[in-house]
């Protein structure tokens, strides 16, 4: 019999101890000892570390903690039912939870219900309630402008697009790219292939060598995780000043020095940060916030000085329209469909 | 269609079967032992993890492989001590591997790089042909030395009786719980092989989950291939070959919709099982012990 219970235990102990270990209750807490409140940030499943959506977002969160003193707090979710728990912990914590993910979008409807005297703000996702803040980007102004580059620096009049899952953010970047492609050079291929997964760079790897194989020579990864595996195929075919990677949210230079094109910035830290700045202020709204180029959201952005001049001109013409209101970028299919360039001005 | 199929393609195959056959064979010879592994995707992901590990310290992506497969080792060894010296149920022990792995890799990422979800880069393997690993025709060549390994050699029929009829193997004076544990130990090293060869053949660093289910689907080409070498290795080519279809009818643009292609391997898996393994025949023996203590 006790060795019956001893096996139990065993057992029981290799199950507990990773759940433990894989659900940080706080896996950091930045700012000062006699911060006002705590603010926690639930992650989708991606995860801290994916250096681009989750980690901008933990890096806004912590750049507010030291801005206005107050405690930040990460959880990290496992899976996809650790999303409410997640979230009720994190009302526990204090008045603002933020959420960040579209994936997110049922658990926070749920949780917000549960409790319309706690703050909400979730990024990349629209929830409709008194107290939850949506805080969309407007993704589709700056992949156009990537497009614009995109087409017209291509050698090969053919570009790749490498999708993690077809939800709407990535659609936003999706159509806005391809109508900013064929803005410039309608001429130009676009050859546009899914992993059906954010977190499988050796899929994202086949999948950027075998666009590369087709003859496309700009690659465009909207894929999380999936996507560094586009920087590892193109350090490994070597063509410098032939190949080229876009940067997707945020620069991944470092995998592939010499590759990324420019970058596509989506400044997720903005959105956190902004709404952490309300609560503190007592500004808190509820409601849809978008925020394109206009707001300092998203952009197009060449660190490296690799886009031509007359190129990069021909950006900064297309992104005074946008800022304008005379040129909307698509931000659906449906919008893709009957999108057209207004006459150039 | 006739730049369709073409050698990227096959390449393509090649490469995506690489991981799948490392862990089949891990796979094939525990359940040939009599041992359910279902934690094959622990140990490839703990080979992922540790073959970076490795390669950062030790700056030789070979010593890296070596650390890989020592971890997969051990790795092994903890599932043959509960499931074997234990006696606890096996599945529940595999699963427990599969969740700790996941776990300790994401910690170790934080603790030691302060990155949770991947690693910096590291050095890989080196290539035997362009885009071709040095590991891929290594795997490609396991196959035939398991499959002379257990049709011919001494040790390999004894672990094959083991797993067929434990009582029996015992009775004739074979030692089926030490053949058990070689055999487990062994499936974690193949296992972690398979993982290393993503994060340092394939790529050059390891992200949280990286193996993104290939040890289910390789347990799944065990199965299909009715626990024989080469069937099994039929049944890794045939997911990596629907992989690379779907990867490059997307590409080519066949005018398919990507909601159905993705679904392309698992469709061939449900079309293959349906049609193929009627006379699926598991080992006998296998999540039995040779005496009831």
């Amino acid at each position: 019999m006790t060795v019956r219970l001893t096996r139990r235990a065993f057992v029981g102990a290799a199950v507990a101890a990773p759940a433990v270990a894989a659900l940080p209750i706080s896996l950091q807490s930045v700012g000062a000892q006699d911060a006002g409140f705590t603010v926690t940030m639930v992650t989708d499943t991606a995860g801290l570390g994916d250096q681009n959506f989750n980690d901008l977002a933990n890096a806004g969160g912590t750049q507010a903690a030291e801005d206005f003193g107050i405690e930040w707090k990460v959880l990290e979710s496992v899976d996809i039912p650790a999303y409410v728990p997640n979230l009720t912990a994190g009302v526990e914590q204090g008045p603002l939870t933020v959420a960040v993910g579209f994936l997110l979008t049922d658990a926070v409807a749920q949780v917000a219900a549960q409790y319309p005297d706690a703050h909400f703000a979730i990024i990349d996702a629209a929830v409709e309630a008194d107290n939850v803040q949506s805080v969309l980007y407007r993704e589709q102004e700056a992949a156009f402008l990537g497009g614009v580059a995109a087409g017209l620096m291509t050698q090969t009049n053919k570009l790749g697009i490498i999708g993690g899952q077809r939800i709407p953010p990535v659609i936003r970047y999706e159509v806005g790219f391809r109508a900013g492609v064929e803005a410039v050079n309608p001429d130009a291929e676009i050859v546009i292939a899914y992993a059906d997964d954010f977190g499988d760079p050796d899929k994202g790897k086949e999948l950027a060598l075998a666009q590369f194989a087709d003859g496309a020579d700009i690659l465009f990864p909207i894929a999380g995780l999936t996507g560094v595996g586009a920087y590892s195929a193109i350090s490994e075919l070597n063509n410098p000043g032939e190949q080229w990677v876009i940067g997707v949210d945020v620069t991944q230079e470092h995998n592939a020095p010499g590759f990324e094109a420019f970058v596509v910035r989506k400044g997720v830290d903005t959105g956190v940060y902004q709404a952490i700045e309300q609560e503190v202020n007592g500004t808190f709204t509820a409601g849809v916030h978008s925020l394109g180029i206009a707001e300092g959201g998203v952009g197009f952005e060449d660190p490296n000085g690799r886009v031509p001049a007359e190129i990069m001109t021909e950006v900064e013409t297309f992104q005074s329209m946008i800022l304008d209101g005379s040129l909307v970028a698509p931000s659906t299919d449906e919008e893709y469909e009957v999108f057209e360039v207004p006459a150039a001005g | 269609m006739a730049d369709f199929f073409d050698i990227n393609l096959l390449k393509a195959i090649l490469r995506m079967a690489t991981p799948l056959i490392f862990a089949a064979m891990g796979g094939l010879i525990c359940e040939r032992s009599g041992v359910m592994n279902i934690g094959l995707e622990g140990m490839m992901l703990t080979g992922a993890f540790v073959a970076v590990l490795g390669t950062y310290y030790l700056h030789n992506p070979w010593w890296g492989l070596l650390c890989a497969l020592i971890s997969g080792a051990l790795v092994g060894l903890i599932h043959a001590f509960w499931s074997i010296g234990l006696r606890s149920d096996q599945i529940v022990t595999g699963t427990a591997i599969n969740l700790l792995a996941a776990g300790i890799t994401i910690f170790l990422c934080q603790r030691l790089w302060q990155q949770s979800g991947r690693s910096p880069q590291v050095e890989t393997l080196p290539n035997v042909t362009s885009g071709v690993n040095v590991l891929v025709p290594i795997a490609f060549l396991l196959v035939p030395v398991v499959w002379y390994f257990l049709r011919t050699t001494k040790p390999g029929l004894r672990l094959m009786a083991s797993g067929e009829s434990p009582q029996a193997a015992e009775s004739v004076g074979i030692a089926v719980d030490k053949l058990r544990y070689v055999a487990v130990m062994t499936s974690g090293m193949f296992a972690a092989a398979g993982g290393a060869y993503l994060s340092i053949g394939s790529l050059s660093l390891f992200t949280r989950d990286m193996t993104a289910g290939r040890g289910f689907i390789a347990l799944a080409a065990v199965i299909f291939g009715n626990w024989m070498p080469i069937g099994t290795l039929g049944a890794c080519l045939l997911f990596a070959g629907s992989q690379a279809l779907q990867v490059q009818a997307q590409i080519k643009g066949i005018g398919i919709s990507t909601d159905l292609l993705l679904a392309l391997p698992y469709l061939l898996t449900l079309i293959a099982l349906a049609g193929f393994v009627r006379n699926s025949r598991p080992p006998a023996g296998l999540g039995q012990h040779p005496t009831t203590h």
